[in-house]
């Protein structure tokens, strides 16, 4: 069984995957955003040998807004907390919101795709109609009165894997609202590749329609995924830091964007207080920046339709 | 003949666009129905929940039967929920009490659409000439420049853009205020007043226009450069046209495409965008509204802003549709 799928021999997989990243890392907003990235994921592995436990308005240190100094490095917040200290916590928190809600809607987004244009019919009809909502509707838009009516219903308290219950309502709400582009993608792409040779052959040689598609469909979707990955990560931080800002966060476990609300709602813009709204900012900015830059280049390497200019 | 059979597809094609408009808007509004009955508690006991000690069971089941909530969901609720919403009732708030929400979003939309049109029309002229001058460019010191910055602001929340402005141009510096519509010793006199007004709005339309700015400087760029490489401009290069000409009469038409459909979505999406720096400035807009509602749990305020942002967006892609119709001759 195994024999019949391998497209390429292992050698020339390896030898694909090799040029692959080797065009992918020559790429200069690539390696740049790789850096950044890799920067704020040992950051958010490990926060409390870095910058110890999250401190919270009993525990903490400082005077009240004290400006960077060498004691407090980007300075405190209202309470006297290290901003240092939050914003470290806090990414640990912002990118396992993003990355799980990428994770969601690449899931349902690959799903619905797949089948649509496996199917076609009157599934490719219904299932599209449904992506066309989601499409038509940001997903700001619609988290934005879906999940203050869930946390209504959910409550806020409780913890689920060490995350608070309110951060995978927002967590499953982004996911479930910002899947419809990456199941056009994947659809379009499903239907040119069902029309190959190979999957005729793997259905004379009786495999079911679930072993075809995630057999023969889905690694041939890989590159579209990714690239597509890439961008839907940053909007899932984009959105994330939007609602948080806007109260809808965990004061608990606080966000890049529940930090921001926290400073916004101390009035820390007209105190002068840039360390406090900074620092969270461009860590938000960053990472997006990064993720926005890597998915770029995957889309760059993958389409390799670089012509001259005239 | 075939001007006949395109004027039948051009009718058809917008017939379907606006049945999709519709269905989109039908399912907001019934989005907006189901949220509400999730949420636990009976919309009697909801309401009447301030006065509960006071009042009877059977005040509560008299009350059910006025408001109709004895009837079933479906079809009897959810008909009459579509119907009112259809005739502009969108039912009362929680926390201003005794004030439509129809009323409420009516006062603010003003400030809103003054905040958002300006800002568009500042991102237009900005954004898309440069970022088709980058294009036209590719790969000089313009274009570099360019593509960093836009892509940072396409990458940076508008509401901290807000935050900075705040603190550089307000706080440390003291040139513009930083917060509301008005400052409270204002006079009257209508020159002052305005002037007062256009001060306040600076800072919020900068940060709307500069985040949509990175939007469009990243889409006419790539619109661009991919014009630049079709076949038409090396013909028209080889007819011995100069650049002036390529440019005017060849790349930028063709450029504006992707453009013009971009900018007539956003008309749709940047009232929901500024919610956030609406937040930031106090600005007495829908944004400010949304906040307060949120805040509140006032949710007959935000299932009206919910349809009026969803009307926004089904509206522009309508729009879009029928300027891409307009503009694409294929299409045509």
């Amino acid at each position: 069984m195994t024999e019949n799928i391998v497209k390429y021999p292992p050698r020339g997989r390896t030898r694909a995957v090799k040029r692959f990243l080797g065009q992918f890392l020559r790429d200069r907003g690539a390696q740049v955003g790789l850096v950044c990235l890799v920067f704020f994921l040992i950051v958010a592995a490990m926060p409390n040998m870095l910058v110890g436990p999250l401190q919270t308005a009993i525990n903490a240190t400082g005077d009240f807004l004290a400006p960077p100094s060498g004691q407090h490095l980007l300075g405190t917040d209202e309470v006297g907390r290290d901003v240092l200290n939050l914003i470290v916590h806090g990414a640990r928190i912002s990118l396992t919101i993003a990355l799980l809600a990428t994770v969601i809607s690449l899931v349902v987004g690959s799903t619905v795709g797949m089948a649509s244009g496996y199917f076609g019919g009157w599934v490719d009809t219904w299932l599209m109609r449904i992506t066309d909502f989601f499409f038509v509707m940001p997903s700001f838009v619609l988290a934005l009165i879906i999940t203050p009516v869930v946390l209504e219903v959910m409550g806020r308290s409780g913890y689920i894997l060490g995350f608070r219950l309110s951060l995978f309502v927002i967590i499953t709400v982004i996911g479930m609202t910002s899947w419809s582009f990456v199941a056009r993608i994947v659809r379009s792409q499903t239907l040119s590749i069902k029309e190959r040779t190979f999957i005729d052959r793997a259905r004379v040689v009786g495999s079911s329609n679930l072993s075809i598609m995630v057999r023969h469909i889905l690694p041939n979707l890989v590159p579209q995924i990714a690239a597509n990955g890439a961008l839907v990560v940053a909007g899932a931080i984009y959105i994330e830091t939007s609602l948080s800002f806007l109260g809808l966060g965990d004061p608990l476990q606080p966000s890049w964007g529940t930090l921001l609300s926290l400073a916004q709602r101390a009035g820390a813009a007209s105190a002068g207080a840039w360390w406090y709204l900074g620092a969270p900012g461009v860590c938000a900015l960053m990472v997006s920046l990064s993720f926005v830059l890597i998915g770029n280049a995957l889309d760059d390497t993958f389409n390799p339709r670089r012509r001259a200019i005239p | 003949m075939a001007g006949q059979a395109s004027r039948n597809f051009m009718s058809r094609r917008l017939g379907l666009a606006l049945i999709r408009a519709i269905v989109t808007l039908l399912i907001v509004a019934t989005l907006n129905f189901i949220l509400f009955r999730v949420i636990p508690g009976d919309p009697a006991n909801m309401l009447l929940a301030g006065a509960r000690s006071s009042v009877t069971a059977e005040q509560i089941e008299a009350q059910r039967q006025n408001w109709g909530l004895d009837r079933p969901l479906f079809p009897d609720q959810v008909v009459d929920y579509l119907w009112a919403s259809l005739h502009g009732d969108l039912g009362y708030s929680f926390k201003f009490r005794g004030r439509q929400v129809a009323d409420l979003i009516f006062e603010r939309l003003p400030a809103t659409i003054a905040l958002v049109g300006l800002a568009q029309i500042i991102a237009i002229l900005g954004g898309v000439m440069l970022g088709l001058y980058a294009g036209w460019r590719r790969g000089g010191a313009i274009d570099n420049i360019a593509t960093v910055s836009s892509l940072a602001l396409y990458s940076t929340p508008a509401f901290w853009l807000a935050m900075l402005l705040i603190v550089t141009f307000s706080t440390v510096s003291g040139w513009l205020p930083g917060y509301g519509a008005y400052s409270p010793s204002a006079s009257i006199a209508s020159v002052d007043r305005l002037l007062d007004y256009l001060k306040h709005l600076a800072l919020p339309v900068a940060a709307v226009a500069l985040g949509l700015i990175g939007q469009y400087v990243v889409v006419a760029r790539a619109a661009m450069s991919e014009v630049v490489t079709e076949d038409y401009m090396v013909t028209a290069r080889a007819k011995g046209l100069t650049h002036r000409q390529m440019l005017m009469h060849h790349a930028c038409r063709n450029a504006m495409l992707p453009v013009v459909t971009l900018i007539t979505l956003n008309l749709g999406y940047v009232v929901a965008g500024a919610i956030t720096v609406e937040a930031v400035f106090a600005w007495p807009g829908i944004g400010g509204l949304t906040v307060e509602a949120l805040n509140a749990r006032d949710y007959p305020v935000l299932q009206g802003i919910f349809l009026l942002l969803g009307a926004s967006i089904v509206a522009a892609n309508l729009l879009a549709d029928l300027a891409y119709g307009i503009l694409d001759p294929r299409v045509r």
